[in-house]
């Protein structure tokens, strides 16, 4: 006898509550339609579940009480097709596995908050890069090269863009006109500046920014330093939907081992920016700790016409609508996708070295390869350097070796794009700055304090009050996509349940590799204008290829929105082509490729990925009130029966 | 590729349940939509205003994260504030300046019976897009048969409005006079403001 709940039908269904599904939950449940949001994991209370609770190392570090359980749902991760992939069965660093999320916020409960938009040559580095290096580059690059444009150019994006900072506060350059226009060079692609002005400067930031000032970028052009841009509210702030933000108190206590968890509510995600006004809507209801694991399809295969999930206690319920939006983690969006029967799966020809399909096509990665090429140097801060405060802001960036901003026809090894060079951001934010660097564990040979107890203490507060700082880089160009790294469901392995976990089949690209050859003499030679001492430059490394389970928190991309129908969905509204009802804005990346993931070298900005996501999932809701008006005028019923 | 077969039946795991604390609408702490907009168009057009000005009343609240209703803007400032404001806001406004005094709805609650509160200001009022504005100058309160106290001063505070900068009436002077009115309700909500803005005690 079957046990399934059935839940009264809605106009959309949000699968995940995180960063996107918040956009479309917000701007649909204003609009007056109803709307239900599915998240597998908690609504968390920043007051009652953070304020005073994220102090207990011992159950966020170890006990990972605000992490993914994965117990209810692994991966799997191999590095080519002819390995056999290994689930990842525990948390071996502080940040792995956060940026997978669980619950309303998801990945963005545990992010560093560091954003920043893609610029125009980042939606249209195919069409670009040929011409300006002729058609064959980039497979000259990589012959596996997989990379296409973005179905909109970034002119077409901008407003989306607007709206998304809007919404979150998002601090960078703020020159505090009426018009708040860009005041200067630094984002000639701009309309318009962020919302917030930018957190103080480090003194680190200010030892960059005075730096590079006097120096001449290799394009010939003088270095344009601005503030790193950051989501974490700088002021208290109040959002186009009404929602009031609470600001950044500096306290520094929201690194790696707290889980970046913020206890005030100022750094940016969906459960206190977007959801509150969708709840004061009346019109939206959040089903959590609710484990969506299908979606049903209309009998002829070209509707979506239900979301099947599993409550805490195990029972099935049957969640009916006329439109679905799939905000998860880019590649549970994919699984459910493959799970559920939806689309075409990619096949890859390790063979032939092809592939056909476009579920699971082109995973790539916005993280600082492994072992990957570095440059260190010593700098004397000669005071206080102690960056108190949150996982971004505080330092300063430049933009000038990123994107097509240099002549690249002459480098060799050859690659494309750059990369994001900041310095200075607070704690938390990586490279530059204090680290937990090797995670929480105990005492061993290669760490003989361990990472916590009295010994490891003694030797953190010598870090937190230097007067120097060892600040270093791992850069590495844009991760482009490539046939032989993907997505799909393991035929060994299982979640709780029992379907089968997804497979990640990855390895870093030479275009990483090959750029941050040319990145690290850069940094270098900033690093030594700085007056850094001591400053070396490590070996470059082939690519990793060894298992390596703690990959997965900035894995991303996996299903393409583009113009080529074999290989990506053909509509700019970011539907799947043929299932006009799922909408996707995967929560790391709409695209298929990781052009937006230009990652920085000296500070974390591996979540500007997400800024780049934001604006599709303003995109999306336009779409989803365009369709939602068409089936009205059209009195078409798409409900289930 | 086609679908898994869909189970129907339930099936429980040995897994924590995390508790989830989904708040009510009631809880949330959000302007409405035309107090929004008009409190943007305010303050780009006070943008460049002289004299001392700032949201007071619930709207200077809510702005801090004060979980309050407003139901329309309030504007303090000092005598000279008045006719500059004036000006800048002619376009909306429906009542000039004026002297006036009145008795506030609600009584002080700081002994054994309630003393009634009177305030006296020069007053005049705004209207935008249905929205009203009062502007009060030079505000003075008056609890019960005590002496006129002195013009309300302050030094504001600023939050940023979908990225307009204004300012504010800072919490903690408001709480002073709450406390001085025995309105201890009103000095909880803005304790629990404070309390999740957390070290930033107004």
């Amino acid at each position: 006898m079957s046990t399934v709940i059935q839940e009264p039908s809605v106009d959309v269904v949000c699968l995940g509550v995180g960063f996107m599904s918040g956009v479309v939950a917000t701007e649909l449940a204003l609009a007056g339609k109803k709307v239900v949001g599915i998240t597998k994991g908690p609504y968390w209370d920043y007051v009652n579940d953070y304020s005073t609770t994220k102090y207990d190392e011992w159950g966020v570090g170890l006990g990972r009480k605000y992490d993914h359980p994965l117990p209810l749902q692994s991966t799997t991760i191999r590095n080519n097709s002819s390995q056999f992939a290994l689930p990842v069965r525990r948390y071996t660093m502080p940040i792995q596995y956060h940026a997978l999320g669980h619950g309303v916020g998801g990945a963005a409960q545990h992010y560093g908050g560091g954003m920043g938009r893609q610029g125009p040559w980042g939606y249209q580095m195919e069409s670009l890069t040929a011409s300006a290096y002729g058609s064959g580059f980039l497979s000259s690059i990589n012959p596996q090269d997989d990379t296409h444009d973005w179905p909109l150019t970034y002119a077409q994006y901008e407003p989306y863009y607007v709206a998304w900072e809007e919404a979150h506060a998002i601090c960078g350059n703020y020159n505090g006109s009426p018009t708040n226009s860009p005041s200067d060079m630094n984002y000639p692609w701009m309309s318009t500046n962020y919302r917030l002005p930018p957190h103080p400067l480090t003194p680190l930031g200010q030892l960059f920014q005075s730096t590079v000032q006097g120096m001449t970028a290799p394009n010939g052009q003088p270095y344009h330093p601005f503030p790193t841009v950051s989501a974490l509210a700088s002021q208290p702030y109040t959002n186009q939907y009404g929602v009031t933000v609470n600001p950044c108190v500096y306290e520094g206590y929201c690194g790696g081992l707290c889980d970046y968890a913020c206890e005030t509510g100022a750094k940016s995600n969906a459960a206190y920016r977007t959801i509150p006004a969708a709840i004061k809507s009346g019109n939206f209801t959040l089903v959590t700790n609710a484990y969506i694991f299908r979606l049903e399809l209309s009998p002829s295969g070209d509707q979506v016409i239900a979301a099947n999930y599993y409550d805490a206690h195990g029972n099935i319920h049957r969640q009916p609508g006329t439109v679905f939006f799939n905000g998860m983690w880019g590649y549970n969006m994919i699984r459910l996708m493959l799970l559920s029967g939806l689309g075409t799966p990619y096949i890859y020809n390790s063979g032939l070295g092809t592939g056909t399909g476009t579920v699971g096509r082109g995973l790539t990665n916005g993280y600082t390869p492994y072992r990957g090429t570095n440059v260190t140097g010593t700098v004397n801060i000669g005071g206080n350097s102690y960056p108190a405060g949150n996982g971004s802001g505080g330092g300063m960036a430049v933009y000038d070796l990123m994107d097509d901003n240099f002549i690249h026809s002459n480098i060799s090894p050859p690659f494309i794009g750059g990369g994001l060079v900041s310095a200075g951001g607070y704690l938390g934010s990586g490279p530059g700055n204090i680290t937990f660097a090797g995670g929480v564990s105990g005492p061993s040979s290669a760490n003989p304090n361990g990472s916590m107890g009295s010994a490891f203490k003694a030797t953190q507060q010598n870090k937190y009050l230097p007067t120097k700082q060892t600040v270093g880089a791992t850069p590495f160009a844009p991760d482009l996509p490539t046939l032989m790294n993907y997505c799909d469901l393991d035929p060994h392995y299982t979640d709780a349940y029992g379907d089968p976990v997804s497979r990640l089949t990855y390895d870093w690209t030479p275009n990483t590799y090959n750029g941050a050859a040319y990145l690290v003499n850069q940094i270098k030679t900033i690093l030594d204008q700085m007056g850094a001492t001591n400053v070396t430059v490590g070996s470059t490394v082939a690519p990793y290829s060894a298992h390596n389970d703690w990959w997965g928190h900035h894995l991303r991309g996996g299903l393409r929105i583009g113009t080529d129908p074999n290989a990506g969905t053909p509509t700019a509204w970011a539907a799947l082509s043929g299932y006009n009802q799922l909408y996707l804005t995967p929560t790391t990346g709409v695209n298929y490729f990781a052009a937006g993931e230009i990652t920085n070298t000296t500070g974390n900005n591996a979540t500007a990925g997400t800024h780049v996501a934001g604006p599709q999932s303003y995109r999306a809701a336009e779409g989803i009130k365009l369709y939602l008006q068409h089936v009205a005028s059209q009195g078409i019923n798409y409900l289930a029966s | 590729m086609p679908a898994l077969v869909v189970p129907n039946r339930s099936k429980p795991l040995n897994i924590p349940i995390l508790e989830s604390r989904v708040p009510k609408p009631e809880d949330l702490v959000v302007l409405s939509k035309p107090l929004l907009e008009a409190t943007i168009k305010i303050g780009n057009l006070l943008n460049d205003c002289s004299a001392k000005w700032a949201l007071g009343g619930d709207i200077g609240e809510i702005l801090n994260g004060v979980n309050v209703q407003p139901d329309h803007i309030t504007i303090l400032t000092n005598a000279e504030g008045c006719p500059e404001i004036g000006k800048k806001l002619a376009e909306f406004q429906v009542e000039t300046s004026r002297l006036v005094e009145r008795q506030i709805r609600r009584n002080a609650e700081i002994g054994p019976k309630p003393l009634p509160v009177k305030i006296r200001s020069y007053e005049s009022r705004f209207n935008f897009d249905g929205q009203r504005l009062d502007v009060h100058g030079d505000l003075r309160i008056k609890v019960g048969e005590w002496e006129w106290g002195d013009p309300l001063d302050f030094e504001p505070e600023y939050v940023y409005v979908v990225g307009v900068k204004v300012p504010v009436v800072p919490l903690k002077l408001k709480t002073e006079l709450y406390l001085g009115l025995g309105w201890m309700d009103r000095v909880r909500k803005i304790n629990e403001a404070t309390a999740r803005r957390h070290h930033k005690i107004g």
